[in-house]
């Protein structure tokens, strides 16, 4: 994304947004100078979250950067039928609603600090929690590495390539893992409320120049009636089935994100995390919605552009209003800068989170069980920072679209849920069919992602998933359950 | 103390959320078609927004009313 407004500009509004995020995490490392010796203070904000700090770090995990640079071009593509974006994000919401209740209270009776804690709680299984652990941090190296990619490529666009790629990453990797280390979890969720007003602003100022230069989707439409016309028409049968499997992928696997359950944790009450959620479930129309719009005004203001091209499309949109008026001009610049925080607020919360299940639940755990809680703290940190690292050595030469690397994270992370959702409900679950279970799914999911195979259009991770849970319910129909583990069961639920 | 609510256990939850989801999945428009159009976007588009505008109100509806594990008032649950 090449923004030829971008320069200096570019420079300062990045800049500033550092230096902001850095004075965050010094306030919150003043303020809270004891967070570093209480896993539950550092990786749960004291577990004392209010509703709008909840609210905007829920935001962050859901919608990134790549919400508003992805999503367009998807929509220019295919047309309506990328609607799917609006209610999948509210079906994230729907999924919370099977089991956050319930988590959220074995949370504060337990102390619970990440999903593998609940896992590991319920199942008692050490090779349970450390494939859960496992597949966790694969889904969430995954995600980083996607995060990293888009920092410099958004960095680099914005400063019309004053900034090269490879420094716009290293610049905010360091800034992050600088303010995310001074004030864990608070710092984390205060900067998630400043960068989530940021994009929000941003997104809103794109759609309204969009609207006011491009013409509305009256104009779109005639476009797409005259050249495509399977564009603004209702999805066929194979259409159909990509639709529902991309909601039930996404709804599932988003809900069960390791940095999205941790935040459950964090709620100060019950009531704030029920606040929190109504606000979220109409969230999607505020930006799913709106980026949605942008890519099929796209379609007639910039006809014709090859995949490729049509990936920049948020900067060519972006630069093209920057020059029509002194307003956009400026709002662009923030919109850029939005996008950037916004990716920065993803890969933070991300990053605490791996930190926390390294710390938590391989180290603390299976390590060193009498390790101090300031020592688990220091060993969660220096493994993220070493897997940031490596991280960035991959994201040094980027691989291919971010949407595809989106679908592969989800297709293995999915894989968790019947272990983290059915074992809050069924005492009778057998934890070796769980394993089982999990191990397949994984196994079956992997295998079709890597043959490029989906049949009936539905993706490998959902046939993962209905393997897995094949293998979790019969298995444990078949196998029956210990009496001594179905008391276990019965005393950690506690609320059949 | 006052009964425990949780969505899961209220076979409301569950109709509610099969018949949203049955509706924000455009299954049940003719392929191809789009028109009539509203102020440019075709009449399933719009059908399909004031269902997912309907699932949030319902999932609005259930955090409001559904779900209430009582642990803002006990300390140890």
């Amino acid at each position: 994304m090449e923004l030829a407004f971008g320069g200096a500009a570019g420079i300062a509004v990045l800049l500033a947004y550092g230096g902001l995020m850095l004075a965050v995490g010094l306030i919150t490392y003043l303020r809270n100078r004891h967070i570093h010796e209480s896993l539950d203070e550092y990786y749960l904000g004291g577990r004392g979250l209010g509703v709008m700090v909840l609210f905007f770090t829920f935001f962050a995990t859901q919608y990134s950067g790549n919400t508003v640079i992805g999503y367009p071009p998807t929509a220019y593509r295919i047309g309506y039928q990328y609607l799917v974006s609006v209610p999948f994000f509210i079906c994230i919401i729907a999924v919370y609603l099977f089991f956050a209740p319930r988590l959220y209270a074995l949370g504060r009776r337990f102390s619970l600090l990440t999903p593998v804690d609940w896992i590991d709680m319920r199942f008692r299984s050490r090779a349970v929690t450390i494939l859960a652990s496992i597949l966790m941090l694969y889904a969430l190296g995954n995600y980083l590495l996607e995060q990293f990619v888009a920092i410099g490529q958004g960095v680099s666009g914005l400063t019309g390539g004053t900034i090269p790629y490879q420094v716009g990453v290293v610049f905010f990797i360091v800034i992050m893992v600088a303010y995310s280390w001074l004030g864990g979890m608070r710092s984390v969720a205060y900067t998630d409320t400043i960068q989530g007003i940021a994009l929000l602003f941003g997104v809103f100022m794109l759609l309204l120049g969009s609207l006011i230069y491009f013409g509305g989707p009256g104009t779109a439409a005639e476009v797409m009636r005259r050249e495509a016309p399977d564009k603004l028409g209702a999805p066929d049968a194979a259409g159909v089935a990509h639709w529902f499997s991309l909601i039930a992928l996404v709804g599932i696997g988003a809900a069960v994100y390791p940095h999205a359950v941790q935040r459950i944790f964090s709620a100060r009450s019950e009531a704030t995390l029920k606040r929190s959620f109504i606000r979220m479930a109409f969230m999607p129309f505020a930006t799913a919605a709106v980026v949605f719009f942008v890519g099929i005004i796209g379609i007639a203001a910039f006809p014709g552009l090859s995949t490729g091209e049509s990936e920049q499309l948020v900067g060519r949109i972006a630069n093209a209003l920057a020059t029509r008026h002194v307003v956009f001009y400026w709002a662009m610049v923030l919109l850029f800068g939005g996008v950037i925080a916004a990716i920065v607020s993803t890969a933070d919360s991300v990053l605490l989170t791996f930190s926390s299940i390294v710390s938590n639940d391989l180290y603390g755990r299976f390590v060193d069980r009498d390790a101090s809680e300031h020592r688990k703290i220091r060993v969660g940190k220096l493994v993220g920072l070493a897997a940031v690292v490596v991280l960035v050595i991959i994201a040094w030469y980027p691989p291919g679209t971010l949407y595809r690397i989106f679908v592969l994270k989800f297709e293995l992370l999915i894989q968790a849920a019947p272990a983290l959702i059915l074992g809050l409900y069924w005492v009778r679950l057998n934890t070796r069919a769980v394993f089982a279970g999990m191990l397949a799914g994984t196994l079956l999911a992997s295998a079709m992602t890597f043959a490029d195979w989906t049949p009936l259009g539905v993706f490998s991770g959902l046939w993962g998933l209905l393997l897995n849970l094949a293998i979790c319910v019969l298995g444990s129909l078949l196998l029956g359950v210990k009496r001594a583990d179905e008391a276990h069961a019965v005393e950690v639920i506690g609320m059949r | 103390m006052r009964a425990r609510k949780e969505p899961v256990r209220s076979p409301a939850v569950w109709i509610g959320f099969v018949v949203l989801m049955a509706l924000i999945t455009p299954w049940y428009f003719p392929a191809g078609s789009f028109e009539p159009l509203l102020w440019g976007v075709p009449y399933w588009a719009w059908i399909i927004l004031a269902a997912s505008l309907a699932l949030s109100c319902f999932v609005a509806w259930v955090v409001c009313c559904q779900w209430d594990m009582g642990t803002d008032d006990d300390p140890e649950a």
